[in-house]
């Protein structure tokens, strides 16, 4: 091989690299990632309004920060399955703390009669009657005969909503077919009377209207009567709680502290700084500047996913679930793992670092997305077919393989890219190796003669700024030593 | 560092020695399923399932507004110490009422402890509310509220002394004398017979013994019969002081078995459309043998619970979600080099084995580098964490071992197996095919 030919086009190859606008984007990435974890972990003040850093809105389980429990007793115990029905209202009810975003709340059987209820990030008690609301049964009365129309076994499921014609927001109510069958009749043959729909809360009956049948009504039933937004949500969410196979009476109701001390959360932040600092030292100790590039990529996963985690209205961390994002920063450097020994393997194969580097990326690929593929497979199905906690762990799971892709992929690979556009030549500031039969290529031997070159060109530097310096402060002293004598000749 | 990549030009043959490296696995089932059934015979139940599982019961101990946060752990302590210590009504032994977790519920004067328990082995729920229950509420009275007295007869059979453990804080005690007197004749008169007591001899005082409340009677004879002392007690309970105990009784388990059957479900779909994407991407024995895998995974964590008979609760089910996934992207790292090294020229002339073998070594270091970072993490979390905290990483780290474990040894082998199987079949296929396609397309069985 001609070594000179190499030379001159090394030559070539290593001027244009863009250093200039490689260190305004390094910057920008440093920036960026400055601001993310300030606005992540650091509360600040500006004036009077203080901001609260996004990592502490994550709402936390029951076993970490406790909540609200109730108690319901069931009030009819003597009819025909009662255990099974009891336990249909268990699940109704779980199934609508978790509508409501509540996945980790439990609801549990006790003693024989009894439905438990424990929902946590909520502080006061009445908040959990705007989540489970107080169970009530409607029922629609004749005014007349007292005669009893509907009752809230022919309702399927009651939604509050907006409507112009009955004259703002109306409850709607959802009727079994024997219930719309029920309500057609009564209404035809009582044209013209009036009918009371009543809403029973534990003893206690309100009418809440009284309206006039104009017609005979098929279908669905809507109570109107004044309500706004608020009130025709809170009657409907009452009603839905009536709708269980059991009925219920609310029994008990107050707050719950953690399961778990303080120490269990500190520890577990703890635990996560150790270990996210030892998974950089791993990472930076194997695969030298490569991985530094992967690991302020893994810096900017952990304030990505936090941010997801605090802005997803299902995400309620418990303590496993903390161990399970500690855990995805151990398997999100995974992908990086990869591409990594792809690139060795490139490099020990004979290419260049920099071929090595795109050959890398682009044939990792595939293996990434291929793995990651089948997990997101099998975060979705259980996250669409899982119920509580299980779905809600399957979430954190896929934002969590969401985004290290994002970062292994794209944030990674950039910054590494503008590591090599400063030097692409030292192929031990990334732990490469050439195998045997590769040992002396002649590009290395340019490679290595470049950086030399750049080498000297830095030693050049640094030697004409130390002369600069020398003369300036020769200049300086000089310049003192002739105000010391100027001033001792007007002295 | 030199001598991990020299490793890379050996060759291991990890494939050929497939049937010894098959025994490991084969080993721990067989122990633990030997442990499963000494352990059904001697504890109960092969596993040991957590409350959230097998359900449980709860005891709530009223303390109103006496519970602070200062004194909120000294009563949690107070009261794990008294239960694992409840007696039996009948005979000698206890109950071994073992506490799961306890909380405090309400604040201010509905302050209440609740204490969840593992439901009992081998006790019917007759016998629970029967005589564990009222148990459970007499030991807390006497040893925690201290509103039941502890009975001691003295040798001479002339004294009886009631004790009030430390905790009864009554101001009024010493004017509560007077009703004590009345109340002890009463009683005794009542309760039993044999018992003689000499006039007004019953004294109430406060003896400074442990800072603990004496009463002190005076009587004639009496005989210290199991139905005295209980009369005692139950009689000389101190009522109205604001705190009992509000509740005993079972609690369900929090893990429903809807819960339980929807992720099974979930899981089993999750296989098949995994199975069905590996297929596509990959070859349909590729996506078995990852399946396979996975399965090994698996038994190999429920294994390292039995044997080890750590708590599976509902932190189970995370973990093994985790390994799920972490599992199958070990495998699938391997099967991308198998996919690799079936399309390049040497392909031909290479069996089933060299290129499974040639594919494990090629990705050993990555394997091995993967598992190292992710065991970093979960190891500080089983380190430095707390006690339940363990419970999560302890599954982990046997599912990340053993997850990598399957992909290296376990998921190739199988892979050239089915190959072989799949060329004795079918004569007129090749072991494998090569594809000379452009690269990206992947090789499809």
């Amino acid at each position: 091989m001609d070594k000179q030919n190499f030379l001159a086009e090394a030559e070539v190859a290593h001027k244009p690299v863009k250093k200039k606008s490689t260190i305004v984007k390094l910057v920008f990435i440093g920036l960026a990632l400055v601001l993310g974890m300030l606005i992540a972990f650091c509360p600040m003040r500006f004036g009077f309004w203080n901001y609260k850093p996004f990592m502490s809105n994550i709402k936390l389980g029951l076993d970490l920060e406790g909540g609200v429990y109730a108690v319901y007793q069931a009030t009819e115990t003597d009819t025909d399955n009662f255990a099974s029905k009891l336990e249909g209202t268990r699940a109704s009810l779980q199934a609508l703390l978790v509508s409501k975003g509540y996945a980790e709340a439990t609801v549990v059987i006790e003693g024989n009669d009894r439905i438990r209820v424990d929902v946590p990030s909520v502080e006061n008690t009445s908040d959990i009657l705007k989540i489970i609301g107080e169970p009530a049964k409607v029922s629609f009365v004749l005014t007349e005969t007292k005669e009893t129309v509907l009752t809230g076994d022919d309702v399927k499921g009651a939604s509050a909503m907006y409507s112009p014609n009955d004259g703002g927001y109306v409850v709607s109510l959802d009727l079994t077919s024997e219930g719309q069958d029920k309500f057609f009749n009564a209404t035809s043959n009582n044209i013209n009377k009036t009918m009371d729909i009543v809403v029973t809360i534990g003893e206690e009956s309100t009418t809440i209207s009284s309206p006039t049948i104009n017609l005979a009504i098929s279908g669905n039933a809507i109570i109107s009567g004044n309500f706004t937004a608020d009130s025709a949500q809170k009657l409907a969410d009452q009603i839905n709680s009536g709708t269980f196979d059991v009925a219920l009476e609310q029994r008990q109701i107050d707050t719950i502290s953690p399961t778990l001390g303080d120490n269990a959360l500190k520890y577990g932040l703890i635990a996560g700084i150790v270990g996210f600092i030892l998974v950089i030292a791993f990472m930076c100790a194997i695969y030298r500047m490569l991985g530094v590039g992967a690991s302020i990529s893994l810096l900017f996963y952990v304030i990505l996913y936090l941010f997801f985690l605090s802005v997803l209205p299902w995400v309620q961390l418990t303590l496993p679930g903390i161990a399970g994002i500690l855990l995805s920063i151990g398997m999100a450097v995974d992908a990086n793992i990869v591409i990594f020994e792809r690139i060795k393997d490139e490099y020990r194969n004979g290419k260049s670092i920099m071929a090595a580097y795109h050959a890398g990326f682009k044939k990792a690929l595939f293996s990434i997305l291929d793995s990651n593929v089948t997990t997101v497979i099998a975060c979705v199905l259980l996250l669409l077919l899982g119920t509580g906690s299980v779905s809600g762990f399957a979430l954190t799971l896929l934002v969590g393989v969401l985004i290290s892709l994002f970062t292994s992929l794209m944030v990674s690979r950039g910054i590494i890219k503008y590591f090599l556009n400063f030097n692409s030549y030292n192929a031990k500031l990334y732990n490469l190796r050439r195998s045997k039969q590769y040992a002396d290529l002649g590009a290395d031997v340019t490679d290595a003669q470049i950086q030399a070159d750049m080498d000297k060109e830095l030693e050049d530097k640094r030697k004409k700024k130390e002369e600069k310096k020398r003369l300036r402060e020769m200049e300086k002293n000089a310049k003192q030593a002739r105000a010391t004598t100027e001033g001792g000749d007007n002295a | 560092m030199k001598r991990i990549d020299s490793l890379l030009d050996k060759d291991l043959h990890l494939v050929e020695r497939r049937k010894t490296i098959f025994l490991i696995p084969l080993g721990i089932v067989v122990v633990a399923a030997i442990m499963m059934i000494i352990f059904n015979f001697t504890l109960g139940s092969p596993l040991y399932l957590g409350t959230d599982f097998a359900g449980g019961f709860s005891v709530s101990v009223g303390l109103g507004s006496k519970l602070t946060d200062e004194n909120y752990q000294e009563y949690c302590d107070k009261i794990e110490a008294a239960l694992t210590e409840v007696p039996a009504l009948e005979g000698d032994g206890k109950y071994n009422v073992r506490v799961d977790n306890m909380q405090k519920q309400g604040s201010g004067s509905t302050s209440t402890i609740r204490v969840k328990c593992f439901a009992l082995k081998g006790v019917t729920e007759a016998q629970m509310s029967d005589e564990v229950f009222p148990a459970i509420r007499n030991t807390i009275d006497t040893k925690v509220l201290g509103f039941m007295p502890t009975i001691d007869f003295s040798d001479d059979g002339k004294k009886i002394t009631l004790t009030y453990s430390e905790v009864v804080q009554t101001p009024d005690f010493e004017d509560l004398r007077e009703a004590f007197a009345g109340k002890v004749i009463d009683v005794l008169n009542n309760g039993t017979e044999n018992i003689v007591i000499s006039g007004d001899a019953v004294d109430a005082v406060t003896r400074n013994e442990d800072n603990k409340k004496q009463i002190i009677i005076a009587c004639e004879s009496v005989n210290a019969t199991d139905g005295v002392r209980r009369a005692l007690a139950e009689g000389m309970k101190l009522v109205d002081m604001g705190d009992n105990v509000e509740d005993v009784g079972f609690t369900g388990a929090t893990v429903s078995s809807e819960l339980i059957f929807t992720a099974v479900l979930a899981v089993v779909l999750a296989l098949i459309f995994m199975l069905c994407y590996i297929g596509l991407r990959f070859q349909l024995s590729s996506g078995i043998a990852c399946i396979l895998a996975l399965f090994h995974d698996i038994i190999i964590m429920v294994c390292a619970m039995a044997i080890c008979r750590i708590e599976i609760n509902s932190t189970f089910i995370a973990a093994l979600i985790t390994i799920l996934g972490y599992s199958i992207n070990n495998s699938i790292i391997v099967f991308d080099r198998v996919r690799e090294n079936m399309k390049s020229s040497y392909a031909k002339n290479m069996s089933a084995e060299d290129i499974a073998n040639k594919s494990v070594k090629e990705t050993l270091l990555r394997s091995i580098n993967t598992t190292i970072t992710t065991l970093i993490m979960i190891g500080m979390i089983a380190i430095i964490g707390v006690r339940d905290i363990r419970i999560f990483a302890f599954p982990i780290i046997i599912g990340l071992f053993a997850g990598t474990f399957s992909s290296i040894f376990i998921a190739p082998s199988l892979w050239a197996l089915f190959q072989r199987i799949g060329k004795k079949g079918d004569k007129n296929m090749t072991v494998v095919k090569p594809e000379k396609k452009t690269e990206k397309t992947p090789v499809q069985a």
